[in-house]
C-alpha cells in the first residue's frame, strides 16, 4: 500500500514534491544572502557615484537617493537624482586632476 | 615535486567532514600515495577516534607549530595501512592559537614529503576555517541534500572563490528511496543550487557508523557502499579526474519497477 502511494503521488504531482519547495525556497535564499551589503557600503557607493556623476552633471545632491529594491523575480539597484544642470566642460581624465 | 594540501570544508557542522577526510586519507594511501591528515579541529577534536589512533596521541598540531616539539614526533603512522599519517588536534586550546602564517609553514613542510596533506577543517566560518584554507591548495565541500546544509555550502564555497580556490563538491548522506519518492533533494538539485563541479556521492550507509564506532576505515570494510564510494572519490583525486560518479538508486522493488514502466509510458503521451 505504502509503495502504491508513493506511485501515485509520482504520477499525479511531480511539482510539489517537497524536494522542489526544498529548492525553490534555497534559491530564494542565496540570492538573498548574496545581496545582504556592509551597512557601510551603500554610503561609499553614494559618495563615489556623486563624484563621477558630478564631472558630467551638476546635481542636487540632498535629493539623491540609492536603494536596493527586491522582488521574488529579481533586484535592482535605484538611483534617482535630480539633474540641475549639465556641465559641458570635456571632464578632464582622472590622472590629469590632481 | 611538491604534493597537494587539500581542505575538506562544509560550512555547517555534523554533515561529515571528519568521515570525508579520515576515508579519503585512508583510500589515497592504499592507493600508494603518501597520506598525511592534519585534524583541524582545536578543542573539539575527534579525527583520531574515527582513524582508531586515539590511544596514541602524544604531541599534537599546536605544539608542532609552538615549537614544543619536532613535526615528526607529532605524526602518528597508522599500522594498518602504509604511508598513512595522522597530526592530531589539541584538546585543550582555542583554535586562535594557531594562526594563519602557522599553517602556511606546517603545509610547506608537510607538501616535501607527503603527495596529499588532507585538513579535516572545523565547522563554521571563523579561526579554524581561515586557518584551514589558508595554506590550501584545492577543497572538498562537503554538503548533505538538505537545505541549510547547501545554503552553508554556498557560502562557504564563495569564501574559497575569494582565495582563489575552486572547490569539487560531495553530497554525503544521501537517501536514495527519499531522492526516488521526491522528499530528498537529488545530487542534481544541489549541483545545479551550486554550480560546482561534483566528485562524488556518498550514500547514508550503516558501515559509516559502525566504522566509527570501531575506528577501523571505512574502505577497508568489504561490502560497504560508502567505502566504496570513497575509494572512488580518492581515484578522482589522484589522476583519474573523469572516473564516472556513479548515481545511488534504491534496491528496486516489483512494485517500483511496475510504476518505473508505468510513469515511463505516461510520459510518451
Ligand atoms: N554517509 C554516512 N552514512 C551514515 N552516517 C554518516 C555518513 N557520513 C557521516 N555520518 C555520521 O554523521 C555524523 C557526523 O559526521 P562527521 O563527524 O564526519 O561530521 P563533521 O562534519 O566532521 O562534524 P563536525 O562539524 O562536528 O566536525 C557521525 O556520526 C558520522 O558517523
Ligand atoms: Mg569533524
Amino acid at each position: 500500500m505504502m509503495m502504491f502511494n508513493a506511485l501515485l503521488k509520482k504520477l499525479m504531482n511531480r511539482g510539489d514534491d517537497s524536494k522542489n519547495v526544498a529548492k525553490k525556497r534555497l534559491k530564494f535564499a542565496l540570492v538573498y544572502d548574496k545581496l545582504e551589503i556592509k551597512e557601510d557600503m551603500l554610503e561609499d557607493l553614494q559618495r563615489d557615484l556623486i563624484e563621477v556623476i558630478s564631472r558630467y552633471f551638476e546635481i542636487d545632491r540632498q535629493h539623491m537617493s540609492l536603494d536596493i529594491e527586491r522582488s521574488e523575480e529579481s533586484s535592482a539597484l535605484i538611483m534617482n537624482t535630480p539633474i540641475l544642470a549639465a556641465r559641458h566642460k570635456k571632464p578632464q581624465p582622472d590622472n590629469a586632476r590632481a | 615535486m611538491d604534493g597537494k594540501v587539500v581542505v575538506v570544508t562544509s560550512g555547517k557542522g555534523g554533515v561529515g567532514k571528519t568521515t570525508v577526510t579520515s576515508s579519503l586519507g585512508a583510500a589515497l594511501a592504499l592507493q600508494g600515495k603518501r597520506v598525511a591528515v592534519v585534524d583541524m579541529d582545536i578543542g573539539l577534536r575527534n579525527l583520531d577516534v574515527i582513524m582508531g589512533l586515539e590511544n596514541r596521541i602524544v604531541f599534537n598540531v599546536v605544539d608542532v607549530v609552538q615549537g614544543r616539539c619536532k613535526l615528526k614526533q607529532a605524526m602518528i603512522k597508522d599500522r594498518r595501512i602504509n604511508n598513512l599519517y595522522l597530526i592530531p588536534a589539541s584538546q585543550s586550546d582555542e583554535k586562535n592559537v594557531i594562526q594563519p602564517e602557522n599553517m602556511k609553514w606546517l603545509c610547506n613542510r608537510l607538501k616535501k614529503e607527503f603527495d596529499f596533506t588532507l585538513l579535516d577543517c572545523p565547522a563554521g566560518i571563523e579561526q579554524g576555517f581561515k586557518n584551514s584554507i589558508e595554506a590550501a591548495d584545492e577543497a572538498i565541500v562537503v554538503c548533505m541534500p538538505e537545505i541549510s546544509s547547501v545554503r552553508d555550502a554556498d557560502r562557504v564555497i564563495g569564501l574559497l572563490y575569494s582565495r582563489s580556490i575552486t572547490p569539487k563538491l560531495v553530497v554525503n548522506r544521501i537517501i536514495p528511496k527519499m531522492v526516488e519518492k521526491g522528499d530528498m533533494l537529488s545530487h542534481k538539485d544541489v549541483v545545479e543550487v551550486l554550480s560546482i563541479d561534483l566528485i562524488g556521492l556518498v550514500e547514508m550507509d550503516e558501515s559509516v557508523v559502525v566504522s566509527s564506532n570501531t575506528g577501523l576505515p571505512i574502505v577497508m570494510q568489504k561490502e560497504s557502499k560508502a567505502g566504496r564510494a570513497f575509494m572512488q572519490i580518492a581515484m578522482r583525486m589522484n589522476g583519474h579526474p573523469d572516473l564516472p560518479v556513479e548515481d545511488p538508486m534504491a534496491p528496486k522493488s516489483f512494485w517500483k519497477k511496475l510504476g518505473g514502466k508505468i510513469s515511463r509510458k505516461n510520459k510518451v503521451h
